[in-house]
């Protein structure tokens, strides 16, 4: 089963890098929307700083995998229904997936670094949050693209469904990333961190169990 | 035509009307609504006005005021004199040798009794200061047996509450009526994806309707006791915006399945659709207020949770045939729905 995951995101890794264009139009997304909040604010810190950082990243992480589930061509979707098993699909997704967003996060981390001028308070623990943060998101994101792919506006869909599914996910990271910033005592860390790796590994669950009834056809 | 009556729905009916007549019709206990004067010296005299709700003192024999102090001795007010039916004015002196623990300072309660409505009281309302050494008053001290006590059957008087404690039977009856209507419909969500059956996928969507109008129900009866309690409509309450966000949640169920057209697609990815939006509502609703702290609601941040004070057994009687009766209500409307879904598949496919 890990070879034929480790395959299917090899032919994933080789259609991105075919179309290089998608990640990086994602990241010069990134870079002018940074820019644009950068210049509105003028400076960047505290609480404020945190919040703009998880809407940025999630709304990237909508551009770049809100449509992972719907294909250019209805040949490569058959293709791709023909060959993969749902739930190892699911999985190799979830892993390339997760990678994007992942550094896209670091992308931005980088230009919330050079912009504010102010280095991470707490490195260790915001990484922990981050890591469990870009999971949860990753996860809500693949299912809500498999579901939308069936329907015609599927722009609005991902939005309107995935939002309020991921609204729990953001504010648990919200409230222990301010911990590292240390906006809050860091009373409870652990017990957020717990709630959140609960989430995450629910919402998992649930999406590895779903998938090949969504995905049949 | 033959009317499709079944026992539940009669029921239903039955608890609904029981409830609301319950609900309004039922007194609540008298109490102690607020008192004039709250710093009592030892040693001096302390005279304050009460202000009571629900009460007929006029007609009140053996009517005495209490100081309810916190190691459980009662101190008799010399004088009362009953101005009208809800105001009396209580004359005590103050023992000097009431013991007064860390400090020189206590807390005590203001009780009011009478042979006709028992007791009732206010808590933590008179400050008692010693500030003498010497004992000049000795006093006498009243055992909690000499307290007259009456039941009936009555809600209970609760301060900030008052007569909005009758939205229990409504606010939190829906709500819990409403959870009890999603899983149902998670149950039959479950089951279509087992037997693919329309039947299934139309009962569970029916359901759900049900709840979301059910939930709007709940957030509008809310909103009101929010704005009669905690002062606003809208309050930054964890549980309250939680509850809004897991509607926006369902409110995406109604978009997803207006976007589907195949008849088959629909029901299987709006079933995959309402049990993974019931996960993220009791993620949303049961285990985050319950994590982050400054929650208004009971039962969270700290709050102590319905029954452990407020729900006596009048309350209980009524409460809890309010749920049921909400459920089978909510059923019976489902079904029509249902049957609804039903007669419209079967048009379009005669013509």
């Amino acid at each position: 089963m890990f070879d034929r995951v480790l395959h299917i995101i090899k032919k994933e890794l080789s259609i991105e890098l075919r179309e290089k264009y998608t990640f990086f139009s994602s990241i010069l997304y990134l870079i002018a929307i940074t820019f644009v909040v950068f210049k509105v604010f003028g400076k960047l810190e505290g609480p404020t700083k945190m919040a703009l950082f998880w809407i940025l990243l999630l709304f990237t992480a909508i551009n770049m995998i809100g449509f992972s589930f719907s294909y250019q061509t209805q040949k490569r979707k058959l293709n791709y229904y023909q060959l993969y098993d749902p739930q190892e699909l699911m999985t190799a997704k979830l892993i390339f997936n997760f990678i994007k967003v992942f550094l896209a996060g670091l992308v931005l981390l980088l230009l919330m670094y050079i912009f504010s001028n102010e280095p991470l308070k707490d490195g260790v623990l915001f990484f922990k949050v981050y890591i469990l943060m870009v999971l949860g998101i990753v996860v809500v994101l693949n299912l809500i693209s498999a579901i939308s792919s069936y329907s015609q506006n599927q722009n609005t869909l991902v939005a309107v469904l995935s939002l309020p599914l991921l609204i729990p996910i953001l504010l648990l990271g919200m409230r222990v990333s301010l911990i590292s910033e240390r906006m809050f005592s860091d009373s409870g860390v652990a017990k957020y961190l717990l709630m959140l790796s609960g989430i995450d590994l629910l919402l998992l669950t649930l999406s590895i169990i779903f998938i090949p009834i969504v995905w049949k056809s | 035509m033959k009317l499709n009556l079944s026992w539940w729905k009669i029921l239903g009916v039955i608890l609904t009307i029981y409830v609301l007549i319950a609900g309004f019709k039922v007194p609540l206990q008298p109490g102690i609504l607020e008192y004039s004067e709250n710093k009592a010296f030892a040693g001096q005299a302390f005279s304050t006005d009460l202000t009571t709700y629900n009460t007929y003192l006029k007609k009140a024999t053996d009517l005495n005021v209490w100081i309810w102090l916190p190691n459980d001795q009662l101190i008799k007010a010399n004088g009362t004199e009953v101005i009208n039916d809800t105001k009396v004015k209580a004359d005590f002196l103050i023992p000097t040798d009431i013991e007064i623990k860390n400090g020189k300072s206590i807390l005590a309660t203001l009780m009011i009794d009478n042979a006709e409505e028992g007791h009732y009281f206010i808590r933590r309302a008179v400050t008692i200061k010693n500030e003498s050494e010497a004992n000049l008053h000795p006093g006498q001290f009243f055992d909690l047996s000499v307290i007259k006590s009456k039941t009936r059957f009555a809600f209970p008087f609760q301060h900030i509450l008052y007569e909005t404690l009758r939205n229990t039977f409504f606010h939190v009856a829906i709500w819990m009526s409403m959870f009890a209507l999603l899983l149902v419909s998670c149950y039959h969500s479950i089951m279509y994806l087992k037997s693919s059956d329309q039947i299934h996928d139309k009962k569970s969507s029916s359901l759900t309707t049900v709840a979301l109008v059910f939930g709007i129900a709940g957030l509008l009866t809310g909103s009101v006791w929010a704005k009669y309690t905690w002062g606003a409509f809208w309050t930054s309450d964890v549980k309250l915006n939680m509850t809004a966000i897991s509607l926006l949640i369902y409110f995406g169920y109604w978009i997803l399945r207006g976007s589907l057209n195949d008849m088959e697609v629909r029901a299987r990815i709006s079933s995959v659709f309402n049990l993974f939006a019931f996960v993220c509502l009791m993620i949303l609703v049961m285990v985050i207020p319950r994590l982050s702290e400054g929650s208004l609601h009971p039962g969270n941040g700290g709050n102590p949770a319905f029954s452990t004070y407020d729900l006596d057994s009048a309350m209980r009687l009524v409460f809890y045939p309010a749920i049921v009766a909400y459920f089978l209500i909510g059923l019976w409307i489902s079904e029509l729905l249902f049957r609804y879904a039903k007669l419209e598949e079967k048009i379009t496919f005669d013509i």
